[in-house]
């Protein structure tokens, strides 16, 4: 039973592994998208924007918006691995046809894919904040380390999101809608841009059953360093829950993919 | 050989996709050391019974053994000893030759201390050690299914599989991949074949099956498959010469009934038309030449009946004896 659980951690790090060493291969070109966004953003948001609003929840609108932005790019980079990059890996390159020959099975598959986009959050929240920071706009720099953990959990929750449209889109131009209408609605409407009170509530509601929202909060208050404690353990719970839940929906999806 | 547990072991296989049935109850034992051959039109469910072994394909109901495991409980551990050559090649295009096979090998759990050297030792083997360092994209299509048996070597299988390995590939690389499979075969490597090419079943095979519509409609050696179905010569004319050939056979057969004893070339003669060519098979080669030159034909090509005749037999798609 061990000796099984641990061969199957072996096989996911070598497709986690097998990714990097197709990401490294273009990292700037990949990289790009997830440092230049935020920088847009922060740029037209927050400092022209920003500049008429000074009191956004009792601080300037650019130290309001900045935590959130670490959390949006790490929905982005997760959603776009596991459904355009993992359904473009699965349809088009058959990648997993041939792994499927070997040890390797639907739930390596799953897990390993989960792994990498848990660990390209991690490095994208991390990165973001870091240069969020050295514009003055995180109170304690020293909690930034902990906007990695953030990073990692809402990747792979986001990345069981992805994976299970992949799973259940018929072809590639799909992802429009499940983009049109949860991916962008999950962006705009989780407290990155304002904050969450003013949402109408039954949207609200329906905002938190999914990771992004916690993760707002989780990013917030590592940001202003308010209630941190409770903050992480309460919503890192949820996202860490919603990764269970998610992932193995995702699993089953994929596995019927996967097997026939 | 029979003593020793079949490698393979299918009784009453089935597997359904929805409404349709693409093996129906599917019998077969593979044994260790054999070259086994399954073939069959496209459609016919080899390549669904390949994918079940290794579990890529769940059966609906039946029994299947691999190394005496079930694929639905023990697909790891079937996986480890097997080495597929799968239909697509599905080589990473993202990565280079050698960044493939690392991976492959990391898959299958190859000691990372012997791990280069193994993959060096299999490229030269496969003649491709030149290309060791260079992208998938820019190899031949002849490099690529040699690289795939590379890949599928890694793990030093007791069981090879073969799906469709020479589909699509000049006779130079096809002569070559058959001479790499015979040697693994001589060296004791068990080796399960699927195959549209009748030729290559019949110089690689010791034992075929010939699935048609997701059922077995033969099986034997190549050897005991002809002499069972499709016994005798063949001559082949062009369609052209349709007319001639159909009326010579119903002279010959008019003068076979009021002949007193029978002719030298009296033996049935049975005929086949399709898109590309007309067939008559006869016993003997003597008696199929006598035939032609006494009603003045002129046949492409007279010959032996092999596999391929076997098959359009029981395939249902030739040498009716409707003529």
């Amino acid at each position: 039973m061990m000796h099984n659980v641990l061969d199957s951690a072996r096989l996911c790090g070598h497709i986690t592994r097998r990714n990097w060493a197709v990401y490294r291969k273009d990292l700037f070109a990949n990289i790009s998208p997830s440092l230049a966004d935020p920088a847009l953003i922060m740029v037209s948001l927050g400092l022209g924007l920003g500049s008429y609003l000074s009191n956004v929840n009792g601080m300037p609108y650019m130290n309001f918006l900045a935590p959130g932005l670490t959390v949006a790019t790490t929905l982005f980079t997760s959603f776009f691995e596991t459904s355009y990059g993992f359904y473009v890996r699965m349809t088009f390159e058959n990648v997993f046809k041939a792994m499927l020959t070997t040890p390797i099975g639907p739930a390596e598959v799953v897990m390993g894919e989960l792994v990498w986009v848990g660990l390209k959050g991690l490095v994208m929240a991390l990165g973001v904040s870091l240069v969020l920071a050295c514009f003055g706009l995180a109170s304690q720099p020293l909690l930034l380390p902990l906007v990695g953990l953030m990073g990692f959990l809402v990747g792979v929750a986001c990345g069981a999101i992805g994976l299970i449209s992949s799973g259940l889109i018929r072809n590639i131009n799909q992802f429009q809608t499940v983009y049109s209408f949860l991916i962008a609605p999950l962006y705009f409407l989780s407290g990155i841009f304002f904050p969450i009170e003013q949402l109408w509530t039954p949207l609200r509601w329906l905002a938190e059953v999914f990771p992004l929202i916690h993760g707002v909060r989780m990013a917030q208050a590592l940001f202003w360093n308010v209630e941190v404690v409770q903050t992480l353990a309460l919503h890192g719970g949820i996202v860490l829950v919603q990764a269970l839940v998610f992932g193995s929906i995702a699993y089953r999806v994929i596995h019927r993919k996967l097997v026939a | 050989m029979a003593l020793s547990l079949p490698v393979v072991s299918a009784r009453g296989l089935v597997k359904a996709f929805g409404s349709f049935t693409a093996v129906k109850g599917l019998d077969l034992e593979v044994h260790k050391g054999e070259c086994f051959g399954l073939l069959g039109p496209n459609g016919a469910g080899k390549s669904t019974f390949i994918g079940m072994t290794y579990g890529s394909v769940a059966r609906t109901s039946g029994d299947l053994s691999v190394f005496g495991l079930d694929p639905r409980k023990s697909a790891r551990a079937i996986k480890k000893r097997l080495g597929v050559v799968t239909q697509d090649n599905a080589l990473d295009e993202s990565l280079s030759v050698r960044e493939n096979m690392r991976l492959y090998a990391a898959f299958v759990g190859t000691n990372a201390r012997v791990v280069d050297a193994r993959i060096v030792e299999l490229l030269e083997y496969m003649n491709l050690a030149h290309k060791a360092d260079a992208p998938i994209g820019s190899l031949s299509g002849g490099m690529k299914r040699r690289l795939v048996f590379v890949r599928a070597l890694l793990c030093n299988p007791d069981l090879l599989i073969l799906d469709e390995p020479t589909t699509g590939l000049d006779p130079a690389v096809r002569h070559l991949l058959w001479g790499k499979v015979r040697e693994l075969h001589a060296k004791g490597t068990t080796i399960l074949l699927t195959t549209h090419y009748m030729h290559e079943a019949e110089v690689l095979c010791d034992r075929i099956v010939i699935m048609n519509r997701g059922e077995v409609s033969g099986h034997g050696s190549p050897r005991e498959l002809i002499a069972q179905y499709a016994p005798g010569f063949v001559g082949l004319f062009d369609v052209q010469q349709k007319a001639r050939v159909t009326e010579a056979l119903s002279v010959h057969r008019a003068e076979k009934r009021t002949a007193p004893a029978p002719l030298e070339t009296s033996s049935d003669f049975t005929f086949h038309e399709d898109a590309s060519m007309i067939t008559v098979r006869g016993p003997t080669l003597e008696s199929l030449s006598s035939f032609c030159s006494a009603r003045g034909l002129v046949p492409s090509q007279l010959r032996p009946s092999n596999l391929e005749d076997v098959f359009l037999k029981l395939t249902g798609q030739g040498l009716s004896d409707d003529a």
